[in-house]
């Protein structure tokens, strides 16, 4: 195997994995540290993806931006898009059923997915937008060694968040997100402020969803609805669960594994089968990741790595 | 005699490893009603839930009327012949007080099931309350509909989880002289209460359950003079501070 | 106007279908089933091959129309041997994962493991059948006019449309007096009420939840295929219509029938009437500013009792 495109490769798998591996952090301060269940994952990332494109694109006569802004300028307005989504959601939803936000952030993907189909004058309907700027493609060209930086962007931004997530959960802030999670008495005693927390933790994990939907924007250089279906949230879900909820480092590892086995598996299905089948194909996969995510939640429902037993449920109570 | 109920040696708890019930016993004999007393987290519900089937037995045996039924699925257990009147939330609130006695008695085989007018008989309040939601009754009534159902599928036992809870002492009055006329007509209870005197006064006889094995065990007008009663409940009360 | 009614009414009637079953399985088996809609796609694709089957049984080939309908009999069995094994669908995805996952007695995995097996079914359909619409019968057929067209825009409706109104109404009454007059019924809504409770009454709920998968998956197959004769048989059917059903069946409030049915026809009628307003491609957004607006002012339903 030559060298280049190996490592051409393995720089475009890790990119991908990185962005999934932030998506998951977010996913993982919303499920893992304060059981919040949301189901839009997909919805929040193409908000994010969409913003950053249209602030940083190169100006379209028959739609809405680009702006041309920096780049870093996108990624930030990216996060704050999705957080404003995600802020309108969080209050309607939060304060009632934990499912009721389920489905509600179910409903809110798929309303982004109709808004980017139809929406032409804004998000370029079904053709979406291209020609999003790579991030010093000007300098390094397509080859690798803008894949290398590229990854090494993720990486740093990953890394950033991987940390801040660390020490916001060993903050005072973190601790009292636990005990609204596993204390229903502490939740019910915050009353107000409780929901409040909720409520930052929820829109906090939908910037990061922005921001990696930001990132895979920036790195493929177009998107278009299709690229945020419902598969989308599946897969990051499948990860965290992989990796196990409640560990930064469990979604981390998730996002790298599950991703792996998609690669793996969509390159059999590739090689495999003709052409023809190709979508069949593509349907059998998404079937074979939906056993494995019902497989690991009845067999090992604590994921590869697990959550660190700090408070069981029981001693909680006492 | 074989008693009509009867536990030996129960372990059990709702988590492995926190055992609640460490050792316990107790026996019902036909005809007669026993109070099951202790102070609070010696395991008194957690006893007849476990033995209902709704908290898992480790270790021991339920036997009712002789036959072993440790460990069965709670509603086997109705079949078998054991009443249960849960503390609260012990009626169907989104069903009528018709509907609530109607299932209960369509659940049970043919020769178990009873009238529901004998029911009425006993419970004249319910009789006028028919149609209404049982979720609309009084705390009393809701007491008087509870027992009905579990004693529409005729039980061999009935056990009944602080059935005084939450009324006033007239009502705790007029559902205690309820129970009075069941066991006259022939069904042995267990009767869990947090009110002592009351319950000493209307069972035949008691246990005291303390930290999930009983300490003491006797007629009941013996263990309401027994001195060591009142020890029993103050020091566990000590050990609590 | 009067046109925007009656198209309201037959999309809210097989909503209302579904919605009923999924209220049902949300208030007894305690969790938000994201599985639902998929059972609806099974259904109608189920009665698609049973359809193929009858057929080549009975040696008709063709399907000859049945009085003023677009189908033939052929496909009344058709749909009744669809429900019966989208119940069966439905039980052994029981089996194999929400019976374990009731186990360890977390209701959001079960809304995890839903969505998970939702994605699952939805591609696994895509991949038996392929990606393009099916049809029970390619019989055209000519819609009646009802009212004449200078009184409210006039009124035309199809023979089939009226049936699926019809059925579903007539499935919807036939479920209420189950619920209201058997012990099945009474089982069922005492263990929606207060499972422990009907165990120790005698209930043997291991069997409810079974009748009840049965239920919900053989309503949610009937309304599938309801779906196909008004329009096509998709992969993306169910799925489609999983936010307006749960936004009927929470607007209704959940645990309540007749909530369910009033639910799904208000998503029904408000999807018609947004057509005219917001245009036809926004048409699956309406569903969702019902549920938002129901979760806002009044997140127990129109019916329900509890939060």
């Amino acid at each position: 195997m030559e060298l280049i495109p190996a490592l051409s490769y393995l720089a475009f798998f890790l990119v991908f994995a990185g962005i999934f591996a932030v998506m998951a952090l977010g996913l993982n301060l919303q499920w893992g540290f304060t059981g919040l269940f949301n189901v839009g994952v997909a919805g929040f990332v193409a908000v994010g993806a969409y913003a950053s494109a249209l602030l940083t694109g190169p100006p379209e006569p028959d739609r809405l931006g680009g702006f041309g802004l920096p780049v870093l300028v996108g990624w930030i307005g990216a996060m704050v898009a999705s957080g404003i989504a995600a802020f309108i959601v969080g209050v309607a939803a939060l304060r009632l059923r934990e499912d009721y936000l389920a489905i509600t952030t179910f409903g809110i993907a798929v309303v982004i997915q109709l808004v980017a189909l139809n929406a032409q004058a804004i998000t370029g309907g079904p053709f979406g937008i291209q020609s999003i700027p790579k991030p010093f493609a000007d300098a390094l060209g397509a080859g690798l060694a803008w894949n290398l930086t590229y990854l090494g962007l993720v990486v740093l931004v990953l890394g950033v968040a991987w940390w801040a997530l660390d020490r916001l959960v060993a903050s005072p802030w973190g601790r009292v997100l636990r005990a609204i999670r596993e204390d229903e008495l502490a939740a019910a005693s915050l009353g107000k402020r409780a929901a409040a927390f909720r409520l930052q933790s929820f829109v906090l994990g939908c910037m990061l969803m922005g921001l990696g939907g930001a990132l895979y924007a920036h790195f493929v250089g177009y998107i278009a609805p299709e690229d945020f279906l419902p598969v989308l949230t599946f897969q990051v879900w499948a990860m965290l669960i992989v990796g196990g909820s409640g560990r930064n480092a469990g979604a981390v590892l998730g996002a790298v594994l599950v991703w792996a086995i998609w690669s793996v598996s969509g390159g059999l299905i590739r090689g495999l089968l003709p052409a023809a089948e190709q979508a069949r194909g593509a349907a059998l996969q998404v079937v074979l990741i939906g056993v494995l995510i019902a497989a690991i939640l009845v067999l090992r429902p604590r994921g590869v790595l697990g959550e660190r037993a700090t408070v069981s449920r029981h001693a909680a109570g006492d | 005699m074989t008693p009509a109920l009867e536990f030996s040696g129960i372990e059990g708890g709702y988590e492995p490893g926190l055992p609640i019930l460490r050792g316990a016993g107790a026996r019902v004999m036909p005809g007669e009603i026993v109070t099951l007393l202790g102070p609070n987290g010696a395991g008194k519900s957690t006893l007849v839930k476990a033995a209902a089937g709704l908290v898992p037995v480790w270790a021991g045996r339920v036997t009712l009327g002789g036959r072993d039924i440790t460990g069965m699925p709670a509603h086997r257990m109705v079949h078998e012949g054991l009443g249960f009147v849960p503390q609260t939330e012990n009626v169907f609130a989104n069903l009528s007080v018709l509907d609530n006695l109607k299932l209960a008695a369509a659940l049970v085989a043919k020769r178990r099931r009873r009238e529901l007018a004998e029911m009425f008989a006993l419970f004249p309040d319910l009789d006028r309350q028919r149609g209404l939601a049982a979720g609309r009754l009084s705390g009393g009534q809701r007491q008087m509909l509870a027992v009905a159902r579990a004693l529409v599928a005729s039980p061999s036992v009935l056990m009944l989880d602080e059935p005084s809870a939450g009324l006033s002492p007239k009502l705790v009055g007029v559902v205690f002289d309820r129970l009075r006329a069941v066991r006259d007509a022939g069904v042995p209870i267990l009767l869990v209460e947090q009110n002592v005197k009351a319950a000493l006064a209307l069972a035949d006889r008691a246990v005291v359950l303390v930290e999930g094995r009983e300490r003491l065990e006797g007629a009941a007008r013996e263990v309401a003079a027994d001195p060591r009663l009142k020890a029993l409940y103050f020091g566990a009360h000590e050990e609590a501070a | 106007m009067l046109q925007l009614v009656a198209d309201g009414l037959v999309v809210g009637s097989v909503i209302a279908l579904g919605a009923v079953g999924l209220t049902l399985t949300y208030s007894i088996l305690r969790f938000a089933n994201f599985g639902q809609g998929e059972f609806m796609t099974w259904g109608a694709y189920l009665a698609v091959s049973a359809l193929a089957l009858v057929l080549a049984v009975t040696g008709a080939g063709v399907m000859e129309p049945l009085g003023p309908f677009s189908f033939g009999w052929q496909l009344i069995p058709a749909m009744a041997l669809a429900a019966v094994l989208t119940a069966a669908i439905a039980l052994a995805v029981d089996w194999a994962l929400f019976r374990r996952l009731r186990r360890q007695g977390n209701a959001i995995t079960l809304v995890i493991a839903s969505f998970g097996a939702a994605l699952a079914l939805r591609n696994l359909v895509q991949f038996l059948y392929g990606t393009l619409p099916e049809y029970y019968t390619r019989e055209i057929q000519i819609a009646i006019r009802l009212v004449p067209r200078d009184v409210l825009g006039g009124l035309r409706i199809t023979p089939d449309q009226m049936l699926v109104i019809g059925l579903s109404l007539l499935l919807v009454v036939a479920l209420h007096v189950m619920l209201a007059r058997t012990t099945l019924g009474r089982a069922m809504r005492a263990t929606a009420m207060n499972p422990a409770l009907a165990r120790v009454a005698g209930v043997d709920v291991d069997g409810v939840v079974r009748a009840t998968w049965v239920i919900g998956a053989m309503l949610a197959a009937v309304a599938g295929v309801m779906a196909g004769v008004v329009g096509q048989v998709r992969p993306m059917l169910g799925f489609d219509l999983l936010l307006p059903l749960f936004a009927a069946a929470i607007l209704g409030g959940i645990g309540s029938v007749w909530g369910a049915v009033l639910g799904g026809y208000i998503v029904g009628l408000a999807e018609s009437f947004s057509v005219p307003l917001f245009g036809a491609e926004y048409r699956a957004a309406t569903a969702f500013l019902v549920l938002i607006g129901i979760l806002l002012l009044r997140p127990t339903g129109i019916f329900g009792e509890r939060a």
